[in-house]
C-alpha cells in the first residue's frame, strides 16, 4: 500500500510499504477514508520529539471502514464506518476504568523510554514515535487498530466523513480541556491558539455553558474562522496587549478557565520570544512555553489552566509563584478520546458541533509532503491538510 | 539539554549499536530528565521488589501466578498483596540471589507481560508492521536499540 512516512527532520515522503496485518486478537484493520495532519505532527517533524526512525508512517487522526476484525473483537464488525481515537487504550486497566484512556497501562509495550523521561509511561499513540509505542500511523491506505472495540466508534449516518474525522483527536482534545478544567455556566474561558484544537476547545466550552469564550491567536484567517464557525470572540495578540484586554473584558478578575492549545513551539513577540527561541536552539530548554506563562499570569485567582499543547520535557521561567500564590489548578493530558467521542458524535449529529471548516485543504495522500509544508508554514490559510488515500 | 542531543549522545556512548542507549538516557541526572530510574548499587538493586499493580482479585492472582513470572522458577520470590482502594492487586517479585542488569530487565518485561495477560488476555504486539525505507543512521540505530530494549527498561 502507499503511506506517508517521516524520512528526516522536516522531510515527509510517500512510499510503498507492506500492508498491515492483525497482530493481536483485539485488533481490527481499518481502510482509511480520511486522515489529517495535526499540530502535534509539527513537533515530530521538526525533530523536537526525537524518537522517530526514518520510514515511520505518520498520522494519528483518522476515520474509515472496518475491513478485518480479530478473534476477540465483539462489537466492531466488517463494514462499520468508524472514527478512531489517536491514543491506544485497552479498556480494562485501572486507568481506562477511570476514563483516563491516554494513560492506559497496556497501550505502549515499550514503556522504558517514557518512564525514563517522565517517571511513568502514558499510553501508546498511532504514528507518534517510538517513545509512544512505535505504532504505524494512519497516513496510509490501511491501518491496524489495537483494541478495536475500545478505540473505534461507529459514525452516525447523519455525520459526514469530514466532520467525524476530527472527533478522533482535535475535538476530543478540545473537549477534554474545557471539561476537565471544570468549565461551568457563568464562566469566562480564554483559549490560547486558534488551530483545530483551540477552536474545538472554545466550541466545547460554549456547549458546556460558558458565559463568554475568547480565543487568542495572531493569524487573521483562523481568527475569522473562530468568529464565523465557532461563535466565540477573538483577541489578536499581534496587535493587542492580551493581559490588559483580558482584565478589561472580565471586570478585572481574569478568565475563570484558561486553556492552552499552542504547545512547545509557541511563538511570541518581544524579548521573551527571543529568549525562549535562543534557549531552545542552544538546547538549554527543550520547549518554548510562552502561552503557558501568559495563561498562568492572566488566570483569575483560584482559576484553572488546562495544558493541551504538547510539551516534551523541561522549560525555564515557569511562573510557579503565580501558580502557587493565586491558588491555581493546573492540569494537562494527552487526549482521553474514548471518554468524549460518543458525546461528541451526538453533538455532531445534531449539528451543534461542526468541523468541516478546519479541513481547509483536502488532497490525495500522494500530496502529503506538500500538505505538511502548507500546514507547517500556515500557507494559503491552511488550518489542517486532510489526506485521502 | 535537548532531547535530540541526549539521543545522539546516548548513541555515541553505545557505540552506535543503541543497545545501552536507553539505560544511558535513564541514568542521566539532569533537571527534568531521567532522574526517575533506580541507580542503586547492584546488590541493593537485586534485593528490591519490582512491582506492578494489576486490576484483578488478589486471591485469584495468588492461586495462578502468571506464566511469564512462573517461568523464573525458584529464582524469584513472588508476592501478591491487595492494592488499596479499588486498584486490584500488587504483584511483586525479586531475585533470591545476585543478578545482572539484564536479568532485572527480563523481570521487568515479565511483570509487564503478566499484567497484560491478566488484564487483557494477551500482550500487545507492535511488530511486524508497515514502514518505509529505513536509512542507516546512528540516530536510527540508537532508536532501534532503544525500542528493542524498552520493554525491559524503565523505573520498575
Ligand atoms: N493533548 C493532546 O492530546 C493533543 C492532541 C492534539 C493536539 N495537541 C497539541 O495541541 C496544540 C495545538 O494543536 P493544533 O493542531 O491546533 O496546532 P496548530 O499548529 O494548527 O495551532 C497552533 C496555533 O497556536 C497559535 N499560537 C502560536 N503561538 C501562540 C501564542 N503565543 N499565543 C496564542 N496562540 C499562539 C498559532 O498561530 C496556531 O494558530 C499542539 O501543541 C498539539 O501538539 C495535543
Ligand atoms: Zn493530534
Ligand atoms: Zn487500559
Amino acid at each position: 500500500m502507499r503511506a506517508a512516512t517521516w524520512t528526516g527532520v522536516n522531510e515527509v515522503s510517500v512510499e510503498t510499504v507492506p500492508d498491515p496485518t492483525l497482530l493481536n486478537d483485539h485488533d481490527i484493520i481499518v481502510k482509511v477514508r480520511k486522515t489529517t495532519s495535526c499540530g502535534s505532527d509539527l513537533h515530530l517533524l521538526g525533530g523536537y520529539i526525537p524518537f522517530m526512525r526514518a520510514g515511520d508512517v505518520l498520522g494519528h487522526e483518522f476515520m474509515g471502514d472496518v475491513v478485518e476484525v480479530g478473534r476477540a473483537v465483539r462489537e466492531r464488525k466488517v463494514g462499520d464506518r468508524v472514527v478512531v481515537n489517536s491514543f491506544i487504550a485497552c479498556g480494562t486497566c485501572w486507568y481506562c476504568k477511570q476514563e483516563l484512556y491516554s494513560l492506559c497501562d497496556n497501550g505502549n509495550p515499550n514503556p522504558g523510554i517514557t518512564e525514563g523521561l517522565w517517571g511513568q509511561s502514558p499510553g501508546g499513540c498511532f504514528g507518534y514515535s517510538h517513545a509512544l509505542g512505535g505504532f504505524a500511523g494512519s497516513h496510509a491506505e490501511y491501518i491496524r487498530v489495537p483494541y478495536g472495540d475500545v478505540g473505534a466508534f461507529v459514525v452516525p449516518e447523519e455525520v459526514s466523513d469530514l466532520r467525524a474525522l476530527f472527533a478522533s483527536d482535535a475535538v476530543s482534545t478540545g473537549w477534554m480541556g474545557a471539561e476537565l478544567a471544570g468549565t461551568k455556566p457563568g464562566d469566562t474561558v480564554a483559549v490560547w491558539g486558534a488551530g483545530g484544537v483551540g477552536q474545538m476547545a472554545a466550541r466545547a466550552a460554549m456547549l458546556l455553558g460558558a458565559e463568554r469564550v475568547l480565543v487568542i491567536d495572531r493569524l487573521p484567517e483562523r481568527l475569522a474562522q473562530v468568529r464565523e464557525h465557532v461563535g466565540a470572540e477573538v483577541i489578536d495578540y499581534s496587535t493587542t496587549d492580551v493581559m490588559a484586554e483580558l482584565r478589561e473584558l472580565t471586570g478585572g478578575r481574569g478568565p475563570d478557565v484558561c486553556i492552552e492549545a499552542v504547545g512547545m513551539e509557541a511563538h511570541s513577540p518581544g524579548v521573551h520570544g527571543t529568549y525562549d527561541q535562543v534557549k531552545q536552539q542552544l538546547r538549554l530548554q527543550t520547549d518554548r512555553p510562552s502561552a503557558v506563562r501568559e495563561a498562568i499570569m492572566a488566570c483569575r485567582k483560584g482559576g484553572s489552566l488546562f495544558v493541551l499543547g504538547v510539551f516534551a520535557a523541561a522549560v525555564d521561567k515557569f511562573p510557579i509563584g503565580a501558580m502557587m500564590n493565586k491558588g491555581l489548578t493546573v492540569r494537562g493530558a494527552q487526549v482521553h478520546g474514548q471518554r468524549f467521542t460518543p458525546r461528541i458524535l451526538e453533538h455532531m449529529a445534531r449539528g451543534e458541533l461542526t468541523t468541516e471548516h478546519l479541513a481547509t485543504h483536502v488532497m490525495p495522500l500522494e500530496q502529503a509532503p506538500r500538505g505538511y509544508q502548507m500546514f507547517k508554514d500556515k500557507e494559503d490559510g491552511c488550518v489542517r491538510a486532510v489526506f485521502e488515500p | 539539554m535537548p532531547l535530540p542531543k541526549i539521543v545522539t549522545r546516548a548513541a555515541g556512548l553505545a557505540g552506535g549499536a543503541g543497545g545501552k542507549a536507553l539505560q544511558q538516557l535513564q541514568h542521566l541526572r539532569l533537571p527534568g530528565f531521567g532522574q526517575s530510574s533506580v541507580t542503586d548499587d547492584p546488590r541493593t538493586a537485586a534485593r528490591r521488589w519490582r512491582a506492578v499493580s494489576v486490576l484483578t482479585d488478589p486471591e485469584q492472582l495468588r492461586t495462578a501466578i502468571p506464566v511469564p513470572l512462573a517461568a523464573f522458577g525458584d529464582r524469584l520470590d513472588v508476592r501478591v498483596t491487595p492494592a488499596p482502594g479499588d486498584r486490584g492487586a500488587e504483584l511483586a517479585a525479586r531475585f533470591r540471589g545476585p543478578v545482572t542488569e539484564d536479568e532485572i530487565g527480563d523481570l521487568r518485561a515479565a511483570l509487564r507481560e503478566s499484567k497484560a495477560l491478566v488484564e487483557v488476555g494477551e500482550v500487545l504486539r507492535v511488530d511486524p508492521q508497515p514502514h518505509g525505507h529505513r536509512k542507516a543512521t546512528p540516530q536510527g540505530a540508537a532508536i532501534e536499540g532503544m525500542a528493542e530494549r524498552a520493554p525491559r527498561e524503565g523505573v520498575l
